[in-house]
């Protein structure tokens, strides 16, 4: 196939709000999209989840949008909406018929530059509700629901801006303010540190006037603040460190995670390449070994999380049957790991060939590309990455695999998480 | 303040031409309906292969054959070892996958679209000549299985489980989970699967579905050439009345001690998706529970703050499935959140939809439809339903204008029609210890707590 050529314009406008057009005209939906340079890393000891319950607080009104008002006219002209936390970003993106572009622009930003007027207490002892019970729905409540929270505190010291998960605590949300709200928002939801990106069915001329009329006039923020924990760490974990937990989960299960460097690293596309080696798809050396061959795995996940601040995570798990032996499992899982180092081409181009159609997949949604080209934009100043996002995984060569499986997928830089269901003989 | 009016949100913009796109339909020497769509945003070809057999046609002690066998496809061929396919599909960029429902078996390709012949020949030869060797069903069997304990032990999946059970009399089908249990799963063997395939994997009353960026004469000749030799029809159709399990409203709390929250479901059975009314209905049940700005959603979730979030749906299938009201609640605001969903669905069958709450909703709807029609697969996924449902050629082109012909009225008539709180199962999957009491003065009626059923 030919290289990607997805559209991309982009502009800045005065108050530092970076902006990104990519226009498609082959269907009639306007995806806007924003990312705010702030995450779960940006929160201190003791505001663990504050991050995410602020991003629940966006969507309770603004100075000229009442409660729910978001929610009510984007769907009201059949557009969809949603907005996600995670380590380094808060995104906020609706969907709509390209016709109603400017509605979206208007309610997005509002709440970038008149959030504060609408705040109260009520509405934050609401959301706080929410939230803690999306935290008992999704970790709590959940078997094997706190092994993000584990691992993290496996892979990183106390104090690094990723050893607390994003859903945070009950203790910390309960410790919530409106001043929290104030200040986090003045401080983080400024135009200079966010990043709007507008696809599909538009024109950018056009676009880019509407832009400007909606935010130009927000005021921006000053410079954002350091993180509160030290991102700084060593490349590698220097040892095996393990948490074994014995609690009631269904079925044996064996999380295994690296200390990889950061996504803005060179490396990371080795690593990218390794893992879909290992995990991606039923011909993957996983998913042979111990699935099909082996049978001693009812499935497999591998993953590389795409993480900016010090040291990334290199993920894979082995969900076992119900008379698994975890001993086992976990050693065929590091089998498959160290026999990277004899990595083939033929398995490159196969991972290669379905990175491709996950990654032209992906595009076929305007609101996937615009996701795309705001990260890019936000981490890295380059929304055209996407358009050579795929030379960059097939530049990396087996003798690259190879050596980063050798020198960063070892016994010295691992975390071994593990699961054993309760009252197993 | 904002140096430009932000008083009121912006009108919409002129509204661009938009339609379903057209679709080529032929019929190859062998019966199958072929459906194609030209649709070509990006490179790419997404592809259904629709057999008319599923879970339905099936007694409750081979629960599962079909989903199991469905799973055990990509076990090999005539000609490759399950791993020798999976290498070949792969290396080809092609994500493969079959999925069983109740009403069919749907086998999907998703590659480039100049992968499409080689695609296509490795579909054909996994549907038409599939080999099942002993270890691949062993092993699809015991990931199924599996599958089944992980779901046991899932609050939400098991509330979901367990309430269809109490939904339906235990006759039909769609009392049971759709994967079949561990009783019905251990006792199948390989000699059932490729029983099972070599009757039922046949073109009969099935269709083949390929949308993306392709000449849709090539896809005819291509069709021909991989499948044409392929005959036969299934032989058993769904012969099964949709009957309740009762009529009289019944509490189930599933204890499950230490329970953070409460996995609550209520529901009764639904219709089908034949009804005359299935757009008002559609339409109620958004307004009920169908969008973030439905009543239960408003009151559950934003004004309670009981709930991450609730829904509800009525699962359209050939016959009636359930409808259902689902959500996750905090243990101690239990009851009063069965006591809430309760007094909504009496609310909408009572009172009716008021205000702007139809014309919302179905804006949204013919909104919304547009926007679900960017992929290949959204695509093909549509068109299939065509096939599944037996629905008319012109059922995308119109859907727009149907959903905005439905009244207020309409909306009104099919709430009263086919909700019925009276009528309606709770299920709890909670801290019986805690939730019991407080549900049991709510007096809505007979109330059991069963201890957790660990399936081992």
């Amino acid at each position: 196939m030919s290289a990607l050529t997805i559209a991309i314009e982009r502009y800045q406008l005065e108050n530092g709000l970076k902006v990104v057009f990519s226009p498609d005209k082959t269907v009639p939906v306007a995806a806007v999209n924003l990312w705010y340079g702030v995450g779960s890393r940006n929160e201190p000891a003791g505001k663990t989840g504050f991050a995410h319950l602020f991003e629940h607080m966006m969507f309770q009104g603004s100075a000229h949008v009442p409660k729910n008002k978001h929610f009510e006219l984007i769907e009201g002209v059949g557009g969809t909406l949603n907005a996600s936390t995670w380590f380094d970003r808060t995104n906020y993106f609706d969907t709509v018929p390209s016709h109603d572009l400017e509605l979206a622009l208007w309610l997005e930003s509002d709440r970038m530059g008149w959030m504060l007027p609408a705040m109260d207490q009520e509405k934050l002892d609401n959301q706080r509700d929410v939230v803690k019970n999306e935290k008992r729905q999704r970790y709590d409540n959940q078997p094997y629901g706190d092994w993000g929270e584990r691992l993290q505190a496996l892979i990183y010291p106390e104090g690094h801006p990723y050893y607390h998960t994003v859903i945070g605590s009950m203790e910390d949300l309960d410790a919530a303010t409106l001043e929290d709200v104030a200040s986090f928002f003045s401080t983080y939801y400024v135009p200079n540190n966010a990043v709007l990106t507008v696809a599909g069915d538009v024109d950018p001329d056009q676009a880019l006037d509407l832009v400007q009329r909606y935010f130009g006039e927000i005021e921006p923020g000053d410079a954002i603040p350091p993180l509160p924990g030290d991102p700084d760490v060593e490349p590698r974990i220097g040892t095996t460190v393990r948490d074994q937990v014995i609690s009631e989960v269904p079925l044996p299960r064996v999380i295994m995670a690296f200390r990889i460097p950061p996504y803005s690293s060179p490396d990371f596309a080795v690593a990218e390449v390794s893992r879909a080696l290992l995990g991606m798809g039923r011909a993957s050396r996983l998913y042979d070994g111990l699935v099909r061959e082996r049978r001693i795995a009812k499935s497999v996940v591998s993953y590389v999380y795409p993480l900016l601040s010090g040291a990334s995570m290199f993920l894979v798990w082995g969900t076992g049957y119900p008379e698994t032996d975890i001993e086992e499992l976990e050693n065929a899982i590091s089998e498959e790991i160290g026999g990277l180092v004899d990595a083939a081409q033929r398995e490159v181009d196969r991972a290669i060939a379905l990175t491709e159609t996950d990654l032209v997949h992906t595009l076929e949604r305007v609101a996937q590309r615009a996701d795309l080209l705001s990260m890019f934009e936000l981490y890295f100043d380059d929304p055209a990455r996407l358009n050579t996002e795929l030379d960059r995984l097939r530049d990396v060569t087996v003798e690259q695999i190879r050596s980063f499986s050798a020198d960063m997928l070892g016994t010295d830089n691992r975390a071994v998480l593990t699961y054993e269901p309760k009252g197993r003989p | 303040m904002s140096v430009i009016d932000r008083s009121l949100p912006p009108s919409s913009g002129p509204i661009g031409h938009f339609d379903f796109p057209s679709v080529e339909r032929r019929r190859l020497s062998n019966g199958l309906d072929l459906r194609i769509a030209l649709v070509p945003r990006l490179p790419v070809v997404s592809v259904r292969l629709f057999i008319r057999t599923g879970e339905a046609v099936l007694p409750a002690d081979s629960a599962g054959l079909a989903a199991l066998t469905a799973e055990a496809l990509d076990g090999g061929t005539k000609k490759r070892t399950g791993r020798e396919l999976a290498d070949a599909l792969e290396s080809i960029g092609a994500r493969f996958g079959a999925s069983v429902g109740w009403e069919g078996t749907s086998v999907s390709l998703y590659c480039l679209a100049d992968r499409l012949d080689e695609g296509l020949t490795l579909l054909a030869e996994a549907v038409t000549q599939p080999r099942f060797p002993s270890n691949e069903v062993e092993r699809a069997q015991e990931q199924h299985m599996a599958g089944i304990r992980q779901r046991s032990m899932d609050p939400g999946s098991l509330a979901s489980d367990v309430a269809n059970s109490r939904y339906f009399a235990d006759a039909v089908p769609y009392s049971r989970p759709l994967d079949g249990t561990l009783e019905s799963l251990s006792s199948l063997t390989r000699t059932d699967l490729v029983g099972y395939a070599d009757i039922n994997y046949r073109p009969g009353n099935g269709g083949l579905i390929v949308v993306g960026d392709i000449e849709p004469s090539e896809v005819v000749d291509l069709a021909e050439k991989r499948l044409g030799a392929w005959v036969g029809s299934p032989s058993s159709g769904e012969h099964f009345s949709v009957e309740p399990d009762t009529r009289e409203r019944r509490v189930l709390v599933v204890d499950r001690p230490g329970s953070v929250q409460s996995e609550i479901r209520v529901g009764h059975v639904g219709a089908g998706r034949s009804i005359p009314d299935y757009f008002p209905l559609s339409i109620a049940n958004m307004v009920l529970g169908g969008t973030f700005s439905s009543r239960l959603n408003l009151n559950l979730r934003e004004r309670n703050g009981f709930t991450y979030g609730v829904r509800s749906r009525f699962a359209f299938r050939s016959q009636a499935g359930p409808f259902e009201v689902s959500t996750a609640v905090g243990t101690e605001v239990t009851a009063a959140a069965v006591e809430e969903i309760i007094r909504e669905l009496h609310g909408l069958v009572e009172q009716g939809p008021i205000g702007e709450e139809v014309t919302a909703c179905r804006d949204f709807a013919a909104g919304v439809f547009g926007l679900q029609l960017e992929t290949a697969g959204q695509i093909a996924t549509r068109i299939a339903q065509l096939v599944v449902y037996g629905l008319p050629d012109s059922y995308f082109h119109e859907y727009r204008d149907a959903v905005r012909a439905v009244t207020t009225e309409a909306v009104t008539e099919a709430a009263r029609q086919h909700l019925r709180p009276n009528e309606a199962q709770v299920v709890i999957v909670g801290d019986a210890k805690e939730v019991s009491g407080p549900l049991q003065d709510l007096g809505l009626g007979d109330l059991e707590v069963r201890s957790m059923k660990l399936q081992s």
